[in-house]
């Protein structure tokens, strides 16, 4: 990087100080005058007909604004693959039947939500029980009954990668081994449940004020399952706690405070409660993955034959994703060159899974990082060299599918190996103490538009002011992850400006340029910063003309902006500030504002994503042999995101991620029992808390992405994936017991080593 | 989720508690730290019709701890000042321990080790090692003051001895045994901070290698904390060795009725109360020998 550069540099957050001293403002922070509270009637039924819905006792209760159901909505179906409308399988409140344990089927909006709580047990809802299937194999088996009757076997979706001759590939491996793997459903666990505030003008124009990651998909969905149009929907972000991919669909509460606000003329609100979010809310998909794998006798990869199911409860949510990529992922790493996947998405009457960190690669890839340790052993090669061996380097292809960049896998390898003294702990630990690995490679966005936006993937608009400052406009939407800040960072960059200098409006679909597919995927460092980029060149373009103009500068000179200045770069003297050269232009154009606005599309970079990171992780922990208990005693992580625009940044999301990991492989989990959720409170939903975190190291392994902005790419969300394959390995190596089906409980581990 | 309607008062003196929960009757609840009874109220469980706080009367948090006349503490003491304090930490280890291990931070600050007891939670951590210890409480009502053994107070979970216009003003342990020890170990799905699933309390006398005196209780594994008196026979007279001390764990577990929940198996529990047993006895065996 350029001395005196902004990138690479930890920079603090822009909203730190207002979420510590507790200003940010939340949706439900948001109080408008006359506002309603509403709450949701969701189905004690995991699969059942609805006979009759009597809402006269609720309307009457004193207090009662408005009372929904099915009957009152237009009964339009939405869900995030529009480009596929058969998979669009949800209604916004339940049509006939209910469908799991926390179905919505009604909604009331009273003058406080004491009220409303009391009008939703006035509510007499007639239900015939229908027989319901709990799990893929329930679901799959013949006569198993319908969840959705268009729906043939409960199998919504399928997907498929092929490449290569696997039988042929099996025929010349010297050692094949076949796996059956499972891992279970956990919870995003953001710290602020969903909120989300509606408001009705005169014209009937909707704004909501809603915890999205995806402002712009709300918009979309919310005019068509209102019968709107979209310019007359509009969607504002305010701050957000965390969404981890919980929050990227339209949701109930949205479509309900949006018709009830429009119905009573009176701003309407929902706040889910904690107890609903974890007993109703999305989660990760659990799968079942069947992976057979093939080797050379020396450790070379020969072929990959992998089947996956997907639980993925009552509707598609964003399962259609999370099955395509579990099988990208499952290619990803080193090199096959033989590759099958299928994978189905299996409808149960369970809380619907959804998009979670990683996307699918958590649960793929403790399969294939697992089956790698598991192969290693049995092939008495040491798991770090054997992955070494198969590792991907830039230029690998996936046929048809993805083509590899940049790519720091070898070096992350060779680091985190060097960090942990891998070969000496391996050896030397004590009993009860073990070492072990794991790795991940994850996306930087997706570009396959199930959305089908008619619009550019990522949008920027900069405003340049002749004080010295721009307004930034874009419908990016920071959820917790810090994009504010980086995109701050990377139009300061391109500009010459200080983080001062510029002012940012963000996610909100009326005033930010159209449009932004929003945050999952890892997409917006990217994406809308290649946006900013692209509006930030054409903003330089223009000052550079007025630089170049007024010292009669040869055509032939560089020029240069840094410290808010723009000059001939080597001869600094010749040059004007930032507002100066503003008002030139300005001026120039008869006082007629300069205004830029830059986009981003992914092209020509496969079906996937634009570009892969990578990394590799070390997990040792320390097993008590009596009570089955792991601590997890350190991490050690070295990862290639590319450039790294702000390491305090990148040092968050990896300490994140463990976190996550951790609860993944050790605590986490929904005990349920006939589609019923019954740990619904963080006291029994375990996460790791801050006691329970190990001390760690990481170190970035610097690539440059050619497609990302100013050379990033991804970091933190792929994290999600090696901790839990890292730590199977280390309780294997600490106890001799190896666990395939996540979590790794004490009364696993007691169970394998007899003492139970 | 919000709290319904409720009276808060904020008596100055025990006697004004006393004939505010007979005035207000079996509606009202007496509330110290309130890390429990909140979280019932605004889940719904609980629904009083009137707060007694008696956190503010003054004195009520004393802390009174010497060789000769045991241990008092009063029921606005905090968890954090019992985890913390010195001579507890040197007379009654199992008792700072036990504070130490409840909960988190921000709750040890806000919770007391009295209010622990009176919810009555057969996991409550302060209960195992404060029965081992032979501790009473002490009660005061519209007929005055009376002791209790704490033995006596668990009723079965949620449920105690106290009547509805009675306050648990303190529990006192004895003075501690010569050469005794005691020590409380806990265990939970989730490291540091959460629900025991287990927890075994145990305080032991040694003389010359003979155990003189022996009390085993087992938290979370039956409606109420249980002493298991026949572990506790077989190590009292005898000498102090590994053996007998499996034997001892392995009759305590025997003893217990764990069930099945959403923190651990039944048979998970049962196995974990001998490990914690013969844990704590051998560490309790180690700190008594030294004294």
């Amino acid at each position: 990087m350029k001395e005196g550069s902004i990138i690479g540099k930890d920079i603090p957050r822009s909203d730190g100080r207002a979420k510590a001293t507790g200003s940010a403002v939340y949706t439900d922070d948001i109080k408008l005058s006359g506002m309603l509270h509403g709450k949701l009637l969701r189905s004690p039924l995991p699969h059942a007909r609805i006979l009759n819905i009597d809402t006269a006792k609720a309307r009457r209760l004193t207090g009662v604004k408005c009372v929904i159901t099915a009957q009152d909505t237009p009964r339009v179906r939405f869900g995030n693959w529009r480009l596929f409308p058969n998979t669009q399988d949800e209604f916004p409140l339940a049509v006939d039947k209910v469908r799991f344990i926390g179905d919505e089927v009604a909604a009331v909006a009273a003058v406080d939500s004491d009220t409303a709580a009391e009008a939703l047990q006035l509510i007499e809802v007639q239900y015939e029980p229908l027989p319901g299937v709990f799990d893929v194999d329930a679901a799959l088996a013949d006569g198993a009954p319908l969840i959705h009757a268009e729906t043939p076997g409960n199998i919504s979706i399928d997907r498929k990668i092929h490449y290569g001759d696997v039988g042929s590939g099996f025929a010349s491996s010297d050692y094949v081994r076949d796996d059956l793997f499972s891992v279970h459903a956990v919870s995003h666990a953001y710290l602020e449940p969903c909120s989300a505030l509606a408001q009705c003008d005169g014209d009937g124009r909707i704004t909501l004020w809603t915890s999205t990651q995806v402002p712009y998909i709300v918009q979309c969905l919310l005019a068509a399952a209102l019968g709107m149009r979209e310019n007359d929907i509009r969607v504002i972000k305010p701050a957000v706690g965390g969404g981890f991919g919980g929050k990227m669909e339209l949701r109930a509460w949205e479509f309900c405070a949006a018709l009830m606000a429009k119905r009573t003329g009176r701003p309407v609100k929902f706040t889910l409660t904690r107890e609903e979010e974890l007993a109703c809310g999305r989660r990760r998909h659990p799968m079942k993955i069947w992976s057979k794998v093939g080797f050379k006798k020396d450790g070379t990869l020969v072929a990959k034959d992998l089947k996956i199911l997907l639980d993925g409860g009552a509707y598609n949510s964003m399962g259609p994703t999370a099955t395509f990529l579990c099988g990208n992922f499952g290619a990803m790493l080193y090199r096959y060159p033989n590759y099958r996947f299928l994978g189905q998405h299996v409808y149960t009457n369970k809380p619907p899974a959804g998009a979670m960190r990683g996307f699918g690669a958590p649960q793929s890839l403790f399969a294939a990082e697992s089956q790698m340790n598991m192969a290693a052993e049995a092939l008495g090669i040491d798991p770090i060299e054997l992955r070494l061996k198969n590792a991907m380097v830039p230029g690998d292809k996936i046929p048809q599918v993805a083509t590899i960049s940049s790519c720091g896998f070898v070096e992350s390898l060779k680091e985190v190996a060097r960090m942990s003294d891998w070969k000496a702990q391996r050896r030397s630990l004590k009993r009860g103490q073990g070492i072990g690995v794991g790795c991940y490679s994850f996306i930087s966005g997706g570009v396959f538009n199930w959305f089908n936006t008619q619009y550019p993937f990522s949008a920027a608009e900069i405003r340049a002011f002749d004080d010295g400052t721009i307004h930034l406009l874009t419908m990016a939407a920071d959820i917790g992850q810090g994009s504010d800040t980086v995109l701050k960072q990377i139009a300061a960059e391109a500009l010459g400006l200080r983080m001062e200098d510029i002012r940012l409006t963000v996610a909100d679909t009326a005033m930010t340029p159209q449009a932004d597919l929003g945050t999952w995927g890892s997409r917006v460092t990217l994406m809308a910063g290649n946006a900013i980029l692209d509006a930030a060149r054409k903003i330089r373009e223009a000052l550079f003309g007025a630089v170049s103009a007024s010292f009669n500068l040869n055509v032939i000179y560089d020029l240069d902006c840094r410290d808010g200045r723009l000059f001939a770069a080597g001869k600094a003297d010749r040059g004007l500030t930032f507002g100066q050269a503003v008002a030139l232009v300005q001026k120039a154009n008869r006082g007629e504002p300069l205004v830029a606005r830059g986009y981003y599309t992914p092209r020509g970079k496969g079906l996937v994503s634009p570009a892969f990171s990578f990394g590799a992780q070390v997990a040792r922990v320390a097993v008590d042999e009596e009570t089955g208990i792991v601590r997890v005693e350190k991490m050690w992580t070295a990862h290639d995101c590319g450039t790294v625009i702000n390491p305090m940044a990148v040092e968050g999301q990896l300490e994140g991620s463990i976190q996550m990991g951790l609860g993944y492989a050790l605590s986490e989990q929904f005990i349920m029992a006939e589609g019923k959720t019954l740990n619904t409170t963080f006291l029994d939903y375990k996460m790791a808390n801050a006691m329970d975190m190990p001390p760690g190291e990481s170190v970035c392994i610097e690539t440059y992405e050619p497609e990302g902005p100013m050379g990033a790419k991804e970091a933190g969300e792929g994290l999600a994936s090696p901790t839990a394959p890292a730590i199977a390995e280390a309780v294997f190596h600490a106890t001799g017991f190896r666990c395939t089906d996540l979590p790794i409980t004490p009364e696993k581990i007691l169970n394998a080593l007899g003492k139970l | 989720m919000t709290l319904g309607r409720f009276e808060y008062h904020a008596p100055q003196s025990i006697p004004q508690a006393v004939q505010l929960l007979t005035q207000l009757g079996p509606d009202a609840r007496v509330m110290a730290g309130g890390t429990d009874l909140l979280v019932k109220m605004r889940h719904h469980v609980v629904h009083p019709s009137a707060i007694v706080a008696i956190k503010g009367i003054p004195g009520l948090d004393r802390i009174e701890v010497d060789r000769d006349h045991g241990l008092t503490i009063g029921a606005a003491a905090l968890l954090a000042d019992v985890a913390t304090h010195p001579q507890i930490q040197a007379l009654y280890p199992a008792v700072s321990g036990a504070a130490q291990t409840t909960a988190n931070v921000q709750v040890r600050n806000m919770g007391t080790v009295v209010g622990n007891l009176c919810n009555a939670s057969p996991a409550a951590d302060n209960a195992p090692s404060l029965l081992a210890l032979e501790a009473q409480v002490e009660i005061q009502g519209p007929r005055g003051v009376r002791h209790l053994p704490l033995a006596a107070f668990f009723k079965g979970p949620g449920q105690t001895a106290l009547a509805v216009d009675e306050i648990v003003t303190a529990v006192k342990a004895p003075p501690p045994r010569p050469a005794s020890a005691g020590v409380y170990l806990s265990l939970s799905a989730r490291g540091q901070l959460d629900c025991s699933a287990v927890g075994v309390g145990v305080v032991l006398a040694l003389e010359n290698q003979v155990c003189v005196h022996a009390r085993i209780v087992i938290g979370a594994c039956a409606p109420t904390p249980i002493r298991v008196p026949q572990a506790e026979a077989l190590l009292e007279g005898r000498r102090w060795h590994s053996q007998t001390i499996e034997q001892a764990a392995g009759i305590a577990a025997s003893l217990a009725q764990p069930i099945d929940d959403l923190r651990a198996s039944a048979r998970y529990r049962h196995r974990m109360i001998t490990v914690l047993a013969q844990r704590a006895l051998v560490q309790a065996g180690q700190s008594a020998a030294k004294k």
